[in-house]
């Protein structure tokens, strides 16, 4: 395969050195300086100049590509570059943004770009799975995110399930590897008929190593499998609970710093109703957050003033997470806070040789944003499987959102009575409220069903209703 | 001599003849608000030269304004302030040349004219006159008009129909309009007032025809065309004028009872009202906090009422209910009807009178027509002193002030506190003003009393207690009490801020 990979800093760097060898790797980056760097590590060739130009693009040899990654810090950049990459060649695209409302706006399918990766919620996925919250991926939303798509990899019993490239301390294992209670029994490795599955949701699809399933009554969910979930929000954070495989849920964390990566991960705790405070020195940044975030307890301190973190007994809290700018004030901060008592603590780092220097220290988890992104993003540019799913757009695979017709021979049929044919209405968004129908609600003209299906079926679906 | 007007023009930092050139436009086109009553007289036969001659003066006096000060049409933020103040007092002053000019003799008096225009266009509906039946029905209704144009405010019926005042139009809304913030209805301002003319316009409507029919149908005998026009003139800019000596008393319980419901649709939010309807979905009241506070408070204290009143066994049934209910709804919203003559409740039933002074200060909500402090500003001082509490323990704690979830500014925050506390100041100021100037002039006022007066025209509500109780008059009341209670109703009405800026001294300088 072919790549372009846009952008040669951490990010950049890590992903061509995941992919050089299997890959013929063209990277572009204004700084000659790291080109050069670069090509005499790995056996890529090189352009330099603005990606987001035609001429820069071309000379990469845009046309023969097969995959684009735009991965450069600016997110405007890496956006243009997508946009002139759809109309000047066949290749697909992937975006790297630090900005949640590009996010949205690509899942509800507004920006046309194949993938795209977001440092910060990366980020805070990684930090939510630390403490044992495994987050939902949401790959899509439809009806104002009243209906979710979210996919899961299913932990395997017992084993530890860390990240690739992070490393876990010993405190961060033990509490992966606690025993399995609660309702992860209830679900996986059973039939799915007989499967405790939280209402409001159903499993649209099972992966497991390479085959799609289409899940069927007699069919149960394995550990280490792949699954997408079809759900009302709540829903979703039920799922989240299972497959936390019922431990001891940390309930309150605390976050120094609430930059970007900070807002981010307070989002992704909250949304799994964990009680979250943030800590910012800037008094202006500090309101913004908390103009943002309602749930959120956001205090304009230091995060180093021994004074507050008492006042406001800080060490109590189960969790605590550094994501301020400077990794040295970071491992200060963490320190002083294991001094107050805070039991487990995850410091983000922004320069590669910290983790160790941290793990070192004693902090438990260390999570380089700029590490994680490019994992994902190797692993989409790898995998062919995983790329269909995220795109959920694929040869075998789509999600349809139709109007029901009137003249539809479906219409007020119960839906047990429906023919089975390998799709599944996933949802039903009728006056602007999902209902997530059962086996005796019926479909109604003028509904926006939201329905999986294969690729081969999406004609017969279409024309069914 | 002219050495020092230059010195002086230039060390004022307020256009005043841009003001006076804005004041004067608006006060020549009011002129044509005397068609009406002009016309109406004609119909009974009553003199029309009253009408007549007031809009001559009232558009010579405007146009010689705008003439005089020409050339001068920049009005910026400052002189917003001095325009919509000023316009005020001329409107009132226009307002009393009918009762002046005419052979009332109630109304001779130039500050009794002066008393009851500016209680009509405050929407207040304070009254002088010891017996409003032996008005003509042409003066009648005039006073009852004066309330309706004052409602939705003069400015805001000006941008909405006026070309010129575009500019600046915002911010002469902003001091108009009841309520801390202005909430756009449309993306131009003139679109906005419009759309909230439309709304009281259209429920002005609705009140008149379910009044009416009300007397077509015989349910009511005393409710004549003129009577229903006349009370939704009042009921909907919350005025409280009536053509009838006893108020609603005069009425059966059925038209009480739609003017309890008119009354409360006046004092909520237009603007929310006029989005519920276009988007037809109720919901936006259920999750507005001002809303289910205004509810709540109308609720608790018709309850409170209709206890004290059934336990001391005062009225039952039915009647207490209503009686009740009214009187809570009429006061709360500031209208200032009275169903029953509740200063009789003062010796048998004290709490329910002490209810209705307190409700005297919670008043309708922002965007509608009702007076006094509003409803909005009390959820937010609550949330305030919740947040001051939560604050003394945890110094660092940054926590915005909320409103249906929408972080509010910490300048209207700010606003709000000194609002409030200009809002009690000037009344206290008020009621030890009438205690000290009726006991120099012998009038026979309590000091109770003076608080209800005093809080009864700075929230723009109506009645007081005593003498000049629902069913009374101001009239007993000294010259210079009637004053400084026209001086209440028109800071009360501009909601204090536009008019006390005026008194201060870098308002004026460079």
């Amino acid at each position: 395969m072919k790549i372009v990979v846009l952008g040669a800093g951490q990010v950049g760097a890590t992903i061509v050195e995941a992919l050089h060898s299997d890959h013929d790797v063209t990277v572009v980056d204004l700084d000659g300086a790291r080109l050069q760097a670069l090509s005499y590590r790995y056996d890529v060739s090189t352009v330099r100049g603005n990606g987001a130009t035609r001429r820069v693009l071309q000379d990469a040899a845009i046309k023969r590509a097969d995959l684009m990654i735009a991965c450069t810090s600016r997110d405007e950049i890496n956006l243009v570059a997508a946009t002139l990459v759809k109309k000047l060649s066949e290749a697909q695209t992937i975006v790297r943004t630090s900005n949640p409302e590009y996010l949205e706006a690509w899942q509800e399918r507004q920006i046309d770009v194949d993938f795209m990766v977001s440092s910060e919620l990366e980020t805070a996925h990684a930090v939510s799975r630390t403490i044992g919250v495994p987050a939902a991926k949401q790959t899509d939303v439809f009806a104002d995110g009243q209906v979710q798509i979210v996919e899961f990899d299913v932990p395997r019993a017992g084993g530890s399930d860390n990240l690739t490239g992070v490393p876990l301390t010993e405190a961060a294992e033990r509490a992966a590897s606690r025993p399995l209670t609660g309702a992860y029994d209830e679900v996986v490795g059973l039939p799915l008929r007989e499967a405790k599955v939280p209402a409001d949701s159903k499993v649209a699809s099972i992966i497991r190593a390479d085959r799609m399933l289409v899940p069927r009554g007699e069919q149960s969910i394995l550990p280490g499998d792949r699954i997408i979930v079809i759900g009302s929000p709540d829903a979703a954070r039920a799922w989240s609970g299972i497959m936390a495989r019922g431990e001891r849920r940390v309930d309150d964390v605390v976050i120094f710093g609430a930059g970007a990566t900070g807002l981010a991960i307070a989002r992704v705790l909250l949304d799994q109703r964990i009680r979250v405070r943030l800590i910012e020195p800037l008094e202006e940044r500090a309101r913004e957050v908390a103009e943002e975030l309602p749930a959120a307890r956001v205090y304009c301190a230091s995060g180093i003033d021994p004074d507050f973190i008492e006042r406001e007994r800080l060490g109590q809290a189960r969790a605590a997470v550094f994501a301020m700018r400077e990794d040295s004030k970071n491992l200060y901060a963490a320190m002083l806070a294991k001094v107050h008592g805070i039991g487990f603590t995850i410091g983000i780092v922004h320069e590669p040789v910290s983790v160790e220097v941290f793990e070192r220290a004693g902090i438990d988890v260390a999570v380089n944003p700029r590490s994680v992104t490019a994992e994902e993003i190797v692993r989409f540019a790898h995998d062919p499987r995983i790329r269909q799913l995220a795109m959920l757009e694929g040869d075998r695979f789509e999600v349809l959102d139709i109007t029901v017709r009137d003249s539809s021979k479906l219409v007020r049929t119960p839906f047990k009575e429906l023919p089975m044919t390998g799709s599944l209405i996933g949802a039903i968004v009728r006056n602007g409220t999902a209902i997530f129908p059962h086996g005796d609600d019926r479909l109604e003209p003028g509904d926006r069903a939201i329905i999986f299906t294969e690729s081969s079926r999406v004609a017969e679906v279409e024309k069914a209703l | 001599m002219i050495a020092a007007a230059e010195r002086l023009r230039r060390n004022v930092g307020v256009e005043v003849g841009a003001a006076l050139n804005l004041v004067g436009a608006l006060v020549k086109y009011l002129s044509l608000a005397f068609l009406f009553p002009a016309a109406l007289a004609v119909g009974y036969s009553e003199p029309v030269w009253p009408f007549l001659a007031a809009g001559a003066i009232t558009a010579g006096a405007g146009y010689g304004l705008e003439r005089a000060a020409r050339g001068k049409e920049r009005v910026g933020i400052r002189e917003g302030f001095l325009v919509v103040a000023l316009t005020w007092l001329f409107a009132a002053a226009a307002g009393a040349l009918p009762y002046l000019l005419g052979d009332e003799p109630q109304l001779q008096s130039p500050i009794n004219a002066y008393f009851e225009s500016m209680s009509g266009f405050t929407t207040t509906g304070a009254s002088v006159l010891p017996d409003v039946e032996g008005l003509s029905h042409s003066v009648a209704m005039w006073r009852q008009f004066t309330q309706w144009l004052g409602g939705m405010g003069i400015i805001v019926l000006a941008l909405a129909v006026l070309p010129r005042l575009r500019v600046g139009g915002r911010q002469l809304m902003e001091s108009e309009l009841p309520g801390p913030e202005l909430e756009p209805l449309a993306a131009s301002i003139r679109d906005t007032a419009r759309r909230l003319w439309t709304v009281y316009v259209a429920l002005t409507g609705l009140e008149i025809l379910a009044l009416a029919l009300l007397g077509w149908m015989g349910a009511d005998d005393s409710m004549s065309l003129f009577e229903a026009v006349a009370h939704a003139f009042s009921t909907m800019p919350t005025g409280g004028f009536s053509t009838e000596a006893r108020s609603i008393e005069a009425f059966g319980a059925a038209t009480q009872w739609t003017i309890v419901v008119f009354m409360a649709l006046a004092g909520s939010n237009f603007v929310l009202m006029y989005r519920a309807l276009l988007r037809r979905n109720l919901r936006a009241y259920a999750r507005d906090e001002e809303f289910r506070l205004y509810l709540g408070l109308l609720f608790l204290g018709a309850m409170a009422v209709l206890v004290e009143l059934l336990h001391v066994g005062l009225y039952s049934g039915e009647e207490a209910v209503r009686n009740a209910v009214f009187q809570t709804t009429s006061i709360m919203t500031t209208t200032g009807f009275a169903s029953v003559d509740f200063n009789e409740w003062t010796t048998v039933a004290p709490l329910s009178v002490m209810v209705l002074v307190a409700l005297m200060f919670v008043g309708g909500s922002a965007a509608s027509t009702g007076g006094s402090i509003k409803v909005v500003r009390h959820v937010l001082i609550g949330k305030i002193l919740r947040r001051e509490l939560d604050q003394t323990l945890h110094p660092d704690v940054v926590q915005p002030v909320r409103l249906n979830r929408i972080p509010v500014d910490e300048r209207t925050v700010r606003a709000v506190i000194a609002f409030v506390l200009l809002y009690v100041g000037i009344f206290v100021g008020g009621a030890v003003l009438l205690v000290v100037e009726a006991t120099r002039t012998g009038v026979d006022v309590t000091p109770f009393e003076a608080i209800a007066a005093s809080a009864t025209t700075l929230g723009n509500v109506g009645p007081a207690l005593g003498f000049a109780g629902p069913i009374g008059s101001f009239e007993p009341f000294s010259d210079l009490s009637k004053v400084i209670m026209i001086c209440l109703m028109w800071i009360g009405r501009l909601e204090i801020l536009p008019v006390i800026v005026l008194f201060t001294r870098a308002y004026w300088r460079a």
